[in-house]
């Protein structure tokens, strides 16, 4: 950054890629740096390419990018995380063989892999893609595929919305992509705390790429919750009263509630870091009245409801699947409801234990201790109502089975460890440690990324109209569970012995043999992510054989499971009539679920629309542009982006209609299509005999 | 313009009430927010000055919920109306409040 801001480029010139470090300084660390921002370019230009030799633009365009279906915008969601998800996993793994290698001595404090500002980075952007790149996008993607058609409602309540908050989160997660090829990224690790994140201490770009990546993603996450909420209260299909919503649904709506509260809190704690660095305000400095404690205090306010958005979605899918897996009803219905709307409420009373050592008296750290605590009541009623749902049942050992199983054992002790660490005095000794770091882990990977992977398993014949292969689907999941029983049991250990959290070196030698393990533990989460991809490659190859057209493979009770395989883009052909609380199966127990509707009409679906698309552009812009300090680019894409609103508010938008011929015509189709199919007892569900048309006698959910 | 609450068409209402309630809205705000600069401009106690401008935003908050968002005691869905209300506050209190209590606490102890 010599030579000062140009008018044009801003901060950017030709030193800001990597490879301008591996040359000068040719090391184990700028080579990775240079390797990781080659993988980008590749996989871009790959990407491109394929793109253009399938000639898939237009349909990417027309099917895609600009369709304002939930269902669509849901697979989108998803894709978005497993790509960001594979970048994840391998920054995961790197860390590990870094700190592995990392052992230094009196003489020679520092070694290992990468340099400790690499590391540092890594930590950053690993952690922030992990929870706003990965885990957000995965719930809100499984929400919005799921959650309309659970609730017999066609479409969300505001389906352009819905396009602009997918175009939000992508932008963001753009950002941080392409912090790796141009610049630095920040080293503040995922909650960039002040002062160090100040622009005494940070002065580069590097924060300012997390603070844009926020700022933009966190409001698209905020206009998400809103739309959630709304498509709840308004949009059930007649006789959806609220206790008649699958559990899935409530756990939606609690998400939807605490996005709501809780992302504005990011919105403001990031705002006022930014003023503090663009505007020379004095929110978290040292001096002029600014207090740092504020935005730790602020960012939690926000953190903590956060942990439970992303666990609470998770939880809606295992008591989904653990229903429909072991042929049961699901036990305790309404305790399961309640325990999700407290989990939802007291997340907001305890968002201090994450800084407990921060100063505060003991009076303030043991109120938020005991709020703490109390948070783990509903939880255990959650775990005992799903065991009680496969307790006698047949279950079936399918691959969410599996994750399910994992997310029992793993969890708990989680869980577990996170009541130990509400005690203030105990927290005193391991805040800070690799204690906390895999307590988190064990929270995050067997909640949250299990239970998504599961819902992924779950639904994606839905999506896709075939099955994924059993067999590699149990493969992956195992991988999962072992990875993470190798990856993070060690660091319990390790902060037990008191390793202190983003150490880039230590220089205990006793550390080394946890070290290893916690590396091979790496290794086997690598083998997991490759797994997972190699899972969706062999069942599309095998997709003749796997296709479920009839769509009900697992013999489910909720609506969904009522449409064909690949589910058309008007889901019902008529909304249903509900009455009941698990309305498909008490129409399997009355016999002949397949019944067709007397008439059809006219259905009216929004029409395809840029609108996402160019707000995702100008805020991507918008972005970049104030990471580089380009200003005119800046101003022109922040009066862009109010100025797209505008014209799409003044012009008339008309609905597209799909004529009830149309429709008449698919549904008879697929009705005789299900009259043809021969059904799959549960002892075929695996096999090819599965076409997704279950003998409604063996139903007993 | 819909009845508040619910989608349906208020076949007494013209577009012409509703613009007018968006622009009192509009206008509303638009003089709270003039005014808390004013009051922060002007030469009045801190004390007053942080009183006028809490003042000036709780009724700004006030404006966009009736004018904008619609949001009424009275009509079908009054009552889902005042829970919602009730538990935005509840929430904004325990934020608000805990952030006080935290935040004098630690301010206590640096001295
Ligand atoms: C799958 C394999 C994974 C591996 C090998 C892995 C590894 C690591 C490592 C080595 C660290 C740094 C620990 C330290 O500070 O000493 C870390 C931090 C972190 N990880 Fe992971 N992780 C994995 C998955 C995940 C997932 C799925 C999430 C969340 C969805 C996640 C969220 C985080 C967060 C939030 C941090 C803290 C970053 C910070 O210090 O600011 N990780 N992880
Ligand atoms: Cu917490």
């Amino acid at each position: 950054m010599s030579g000062g801001t140009s008018p044009i480029f801003g901060n950017l010139n030709w030193n800001v890629t990597p490879y301008t470090d591996a040359f000068q300084h040719p090391d184990s660390s700028t080579i990775i740096g240079a390797g990781a921002a080659s993988v980008l370019v590749l996989g871009a230009i790959a990407g491109l390419a394929l793109l253009t030799y399938m000639r898939w633009w237009g349909p990417l365009y027309r099917n895609w990018l600009t369709s304002p279906d939930a269902k669509k915008i849901g697979i989108m969601y998803i894709a978005l995380a497993l790509v960001m998800l594979t970048r994840g996993i391998i920054e995961g793994f790197v860390m590990r063989a870094h700190q592995a290698t990392a052992l230094g001595t009196l003489s020679a404090q520092e070694s290992g892999l990468v340099a400790p500002d690499h590391f540092a980075e890594l930590f950053s952007t690993h952690g922030t893609i992990m929870i706003f790149f990965v885990a957000m996008p995965l719930l809100i993607g499984l929400i919005n595929f799921v959650m309309t058609q659970q609730l017999g409602a066609r479409d969300m309540a505001f389906p352009v919305l819905n396009q602009v908050s997918l175009g939000l989160t992508a932008a963001g997660a753009a950002l941080v992509m392409i912090s790796l090829l141009v610049g630095q990224f920040g080293t503040g690790g995922w909650t960039m705390y002040p002062p160090y994140t100040g622009k005494i201490f940070s002065p580069g770009e590097g924060v300012d790429y997390w603070l844009w990546a926020i700022l933009i993603s966190g409001m698209g996450s905020t206009l998400t919750g809103m739309n959630f909420a709304v498509t709840i209260f308004k949009h059930r299909a007649p006789g959806m009263h609220l206790m008649r919503m699958p559990l899935f649904c409530w756990t939606s709506l609690c998400v939807a509630i605490m996005l709501i509260y809780a992302m504005p809190a990011l919105t403001v704690s990031s705002a006022m870091l930014a003023l503090d660095r663009y505007a020379d305000f004095h929110f978290f400095t040292n001096a002029s009245g600014g207090n740092m404690m504020n935005y730790a205090n602020i960012f939690w306010m926000f953190g903590h409801p956060e942990v439970y958005i992303l666990i609470l979605p998770a939880f809606g899918v295992f008591s989904e699947i653990s229903s429909t897996f072991s042929g049961k009803r699901l036990y305790g219905y309404t305790s399961l409801v309640i325990a999700s709307m407290s989990i939802a409420v007291i997340s907001f009373t305890v968002w201090l234990h994450h800084f407990f050592t921060m100063g505060q008296s003991a009076g303030v750290n043991i109120a938020f201790g005991i709020a703490t605590m109390i948070i783990g009541i509903p939880t255990g009623v959650k775990i005992y109502d799903w065991m009680a749902t496969m307790w006698r049942g047949r279950v079936r050992i399918t691959a969410p089975i599996v994750y399910l199983t994992g997310f029992f054992l793993l969890f708990v002790i989680g869980g577990l460890s996170g009541i130990i660490l509400a005690n203030p005095s105990i927290d005193y000794q391991v805040h800070n440690s690799t204690f906390l770091v895999a307590h988190f882990h064990n929270v995050i990977i067997p909640g949250v990324l299990y239970g998504m992977l599961a819902g992924i398993h779950y639904w994606f014949p839905k999506a896709f109209g075939f099955r994924l292969s059993e067999t590699w689907g149990r493969r992956t999941a195992l991988l999962f569970v072992g990875g993470f029983v190798f990856t993070f049991m060690p660091l319990y250990v390790l902060g037990l012995m008191g390793m202190p959290r983003r150490s880039p070196t230590f220089q205990n030698p006793d550390f080394m043999p946890w070290m290893y393990l916690a590396a091979f533990g790496g290794v086997l989460m690598m083998c997991a992510l490759a797994s997972l991809v190699w899972t969706f490659w062999a069942s599309y190859r095998n997709r003749v054989a796997l296709a479920v057209p009839g769509g009900d493979p697992w013999n489910g009770s909720t609506l969904e499971w009522s449409t064909p395989a690949p589910v058309p883009e008007w889901t019902f052909p008529c909304i249903p009539q509900v009455s009941a609380r698990h309305d498909w199966g008490e129409r399997k127990r009355a016999g002949d679920p397949w019944k067709g509707p007397a008439a059809y009409t006219d259905i009216e679906m929004p029409a395809n629309t840029v609108h996402g698309l160019l707000i995702a552009i100008a805020a991507f812009a918008l972005g970049f542009a104030m990471v580089w300090h380009i200003w005119w680019l800046a101003i022109i894409s922040i009066l862009a982006i109010p100025g797209i609103v505008v014209i799409r508010g003044l012009r008339v938008i008309e609905p597209r209609i799909i004529p009830a011929a149309e429709v008449a015509e698919a549904d008879r189709r697929f009705r005789r299509l299900v009259e043809n199919l021969p059904p799959a007892t549960r002892a075929d569900e695996e096999t090819e005999r599965n076409r997704g048309v279950p003998d409604i006698t063996e139903f007993a959910g | 313009m819909t009845k508040p609450n619910t989608g349906e068409l208020d076949p007494q209402d013209s577009a012409a009430s509703e613009i007018k309630s968006y622009a009192v809205g509009f206008v509303a705000s638009l003089l709270l927010t003039v005014g808390a600069f004013a009051a922060l401009l002007a030469d009045l106690p801190t004390t007053w000055k942080v009183v006028l401008i809490c003042v000036a935003a709780v009724l700004q908050i006030v404006t966009h919920l009736r004018n904008f968002l619609h949001l009424s005691f009275a009509g079908g869905e009054s009552e889902e109306d005042m829970l919602l209300v009730l538990f935005s506050v509840s929430l904004l209190a325990i934020m608000a409040g805990g952030t006080w209590y935290i935040m004098s606490d630690l301010a206590g102890r640096m001295h």
